[in-house]
């Protein structure tokens, strides 16, 4: 990996006999990919042709490398057309061929050479339960490590759901005493690009429409790019026809599944999950959850984990944010609440008792 | 926890232990109160008069003759709606999903566009009853909170519902929220008010009806 | 892995003739709106670049088109005099159509998938040209292999 950018991006290209041709058709395809208008492809390749390959630092704390798996595998563009040709990713525990002191110095001269000017992609949520100890590299705690990298940062990356809003670790009962990114670091743009983990593409192609235009996307409420977590699952969903027919599948591979309706009573969270699965897919289109037969988890939503079972419908009762409520457990609140009832009701029948008493005795 | 966690934990779960106690309360305390003792002879057999008072749930269930060109026109308003509402909560699929949570068990439903229209109609009954309620003077001159408060609160259940299931106004989770809420809401108001009637009306029927037999005049 | 795109498309009921290389195309009944205004939309950036010179792209993946209307739209279109192929880290396509100074562009990326499609509104395609820096430092390169023979 290089440490030092200066040299153009144009010249990286040069250096691995990647022809103009080549790039401009690189960036076309990409601009197709992130449905950006047709001209800006060529306009990417002129603009990134003269620049210096921007630094990029990837830093993983409290995380299971799904979203740095999903990451490698984009297609469109893919993880070495960006890392040979595009940016200099200057950290990432994974990839490098570094280890030890030599990669902390590693990264320490990438974000001084570039102090104010790298992105910063983080994946993993940030433990600060026991002083920070739950996660820790080179003697520094992932909090420490994490504002340090922040400062010099033009723009913070949260790729993933653990790393934009706490995903698993930060679930009840929150062991490690977790945060995602934006509750540790202020001050700092910060895109969320959600998922568990989130489309390979859509993690390139934030990344990638960033470094051309030097400008953040549209961000949602929740900062995550408008153009790929604008719409649900739902409004997207290639089995609405069957939603709004009232066919819904009743259980896995019964009559209904096998004939591709509607997993909402299967517990499908494609109603209220804004993410792009169901246009871009995953594998370069090949499927996503709902075309493979089970519902939307709901994964690039906040406290996803917490909001019920996976598997009851939407609509269904949800009492104790566990799983499924259970008649028992409603037998017992209702036999509960009419036994304290009753005890009101014989008060109440008692006085009415006296009242009548006291009208037959006039 | 968001709103729609909220909303269908721990408000639901308030709403129905309410909902139990209330009515448990209401329907105990007149259950419990003393029956007046008749004075006067019967007339019929204890079990002639008890039959025919329970018959009288069924003949009280339509006007007299008499009645009929006067308050026909809104017991048949009345009835339609309520179909109307029995239907759309009963045989809709989310809807059955909820109820099969709560009781554990299901059952098959109607397509939702059916469902829809029904509702749609509804809506429109129920908009109907509302304008019979202002325009009669009789009605207008019995009216009160209760029966005003008590349409809007099913009013609310009834539009919520359907922007929900048409995705309308607002972001999903959202209207889903407000529509559970509205019903939150409906469940715990039940016990205390009109809504009531739905427990009383065939015991009081009955009763009535078995008191007036014994005295020798079966309605 | 097939595609549900790989299945060939047969559009039944349609006029069989093509138009002839050269000549404007008529506008056929469309199976749908989308046909119309890319022919529309043509129309328009051709009026600008034979007034200015200006050129456009439109990215056909982006457009809501049916296999049927882009089948029509190749017949409509036509085809013209030049075809192109590229061979840069992939296959691409440049083929003029049988409108003059709109040429069909497919990419084809390193696996053969269709990574883009556009229509260019150009003299020519863009992409086809050889870059000034290149020529230079090919020109420094000959130079320098000339004198090295000599």
């Amino acid at each position: 990996m290089s440490t030092t950018p200066q040299v153009t991006v144009g010249e990286m290209l040069r250096r691995n006999g990647v022809s103009r041709r080549a790039f401009i058709k690189f960036c076309t395809a990409s601009a197709s990919a992130m449905a950006l208008p047709a001209w800006m492809g060529a306009a990417m390749a002129e603009q990134l042709r003269h620049a210096p390959r921007p630094s990029v630092v990837y830093l993983s704390f409290q995380e299971c490398t799904g979203c740095f798996e999903s990451f490698t595998r984009s297609f469109a563009p893919t993880i070495e057309n960006l890392m040979f040709d595009v940016i200099s990713l200057d950290y990432d525990d994974t990839l490098m061929a570094a280890s030890g002191s030599a990669a902390e110095a590693a990264l320490a001269t990438a974000m001084k050479d570039n102090y104010g000017k790298y992105v910063l992609i983080v994946d993993g949520s940030i433990p600060t339960g026991a002083g920070g100890a739950c996660c820790t590299a080179g003697g520094r705690s992932a909090d420490m490590t994490l504002r340090a990298a922040a400062e010099g940062a033009a723009v913070i990356l949260a790729v993933g759901t653990c790393a934009s809003f706490g995903g698993i670790p930060f679930a009840n009962p929150n062991p490690t005493n977790a945060w995602p990114v934006s509750g540790i670091v202020a001050g700092k743009p910060i895109i969320n690009v959600s998922g568990c983990p989130p489309i390979p593409e859509v993690i390139t192609g934030t990344l990638l429409q960033y470094v051309t235009t030097g400008k953040l996307p549209d961000l949602d409420e929740n900062l995550r790019p408008k153009a790929y977590f604008g719409n649900t699952i739902h409004d997207r969903c290639y089995r609405r026809p069957f939603y709004d027919a009232g066919k819904f599948a009743k259980s896995f591979d019964d009559e209904g599944a096998r004939s591709g309706w509607c997993l909402y009573e299967l517990g499908c969270k494609g109603p209220t999950t804004y993410n792009a699965c169901a246009t871009m897919k995953w594998n370069d289109g090949t499927s996503f959850p709902i075309e493979s037969g089970h519902g939307c988890l709901g994964c690039s939503e906040p406290d996803f984990w917490d909001k019920g079972s996976f598997y009851a419908a939407q609509s269904s009762a949800d009492w104790n944010s566990a799983g499924e409520t259970s008649p028992r457990e409603v037998l017992e609140l209702a036999g509960g609440t009419a036994a304290a009832g009753a005890v009101l009701g014989v008060g109440a029948a008692g006085m009415g008792r006296l009242r009548q008493h006291h009208s037959e005795k006039e | 926890m968001d709103l729609l966690g909220f909303a269908r934990g721990p408000a639901l779960e308030v709403s129905v232990g309410i909902f139990c106690a209330g009515v448990v309360w209401r329907i105990a305390a007149f259950a419990l109160l003393k029956i007046r003792r008749e004075q006067s002879r019967p007339r019929q057999s204890v079990l002639r008069y008890v039959s025919e008072g329970l018959l009288a749930t069924a003949s009280r269930s339509w006007p007299h003759p008499e009645f009929t060109k006067r308050t026909g026109a809104g017991e048949a308003l009345g009835y339609s709606y309520h179909m109307g509402l029995f239907v759309v909560i009963l045989l809709y699929g989310p809807h059955i999903a909820l109820l099969g949570s709560l009781v554990g068990f299901t059952w098959p439903g109607l397509p939702s566009p059916l469902i829809t229209g029904l509702a749609v109609v509804t809506l429109t009954l129920f908009c109907g009853v509302l304008f019979r309620r202002l325009t009669s003077p009789v009605m207008r001159m019995l009216s009160n909170f209760d029966d005003y408060f008590t349409w809007f609160i099913t009013m609310l259940v009834l539009v919520t519902g359907l922007a929900a299931s048409a995705h309308l106004g607002a972001r999903y989770e959202t209207l889903l929220a407000i529509h559970i809420l509205s019903v939150d809401g409906l469940l715990v108001w039940f016990p205390f008010g009109k809504l009531m009637h739905a427990f009383y009306i065939m015991p009081s029927r009955a009763i009535n009806g078995a008191i007036l037999a014994r005295k020798g005049a079966p309605s | 892995m097939s595609r549900l795109s790989d299945i060939p498309v047969r559009v039944e009921g349609l006029p069989q003739s093509a138009p002839q290389s050269g000549t404007s195309s008529t506008t056929p009944a469309g199976l749908g709106g989308g046909l119309a205004a890319i022919l529309s939309e043509l129309a328009t950036l051709l009026g600008r670049l034979a007034a200015s010179e200006e050129t456009a792209m439109i990215d056909l993946r982006s457009l809501p088109m049916s296999p049927a209307d882009r089948i029509l739209l190749q017949r409509a279109l036509g085809d013209g005099e030049v075809h192109a192929t590229l061979k840069a880290q992939g296959l691409s396509t440049a083929r003029e159509t049988g409108v003059a100074g709109v040429w069909w562009i497919e990419h084809r990326d390193a696996h053969d998938e269709l990574c883009a499609e556009l229509l260019e509104v150009a003299r020519f395609p863009q992409i086809l040209a050889s870059a000034p820096d290149e020529i230079q430092d090919a020109a420094v390169a000959l130079q320098a292999r000339n004198s090295a023979a000599a």
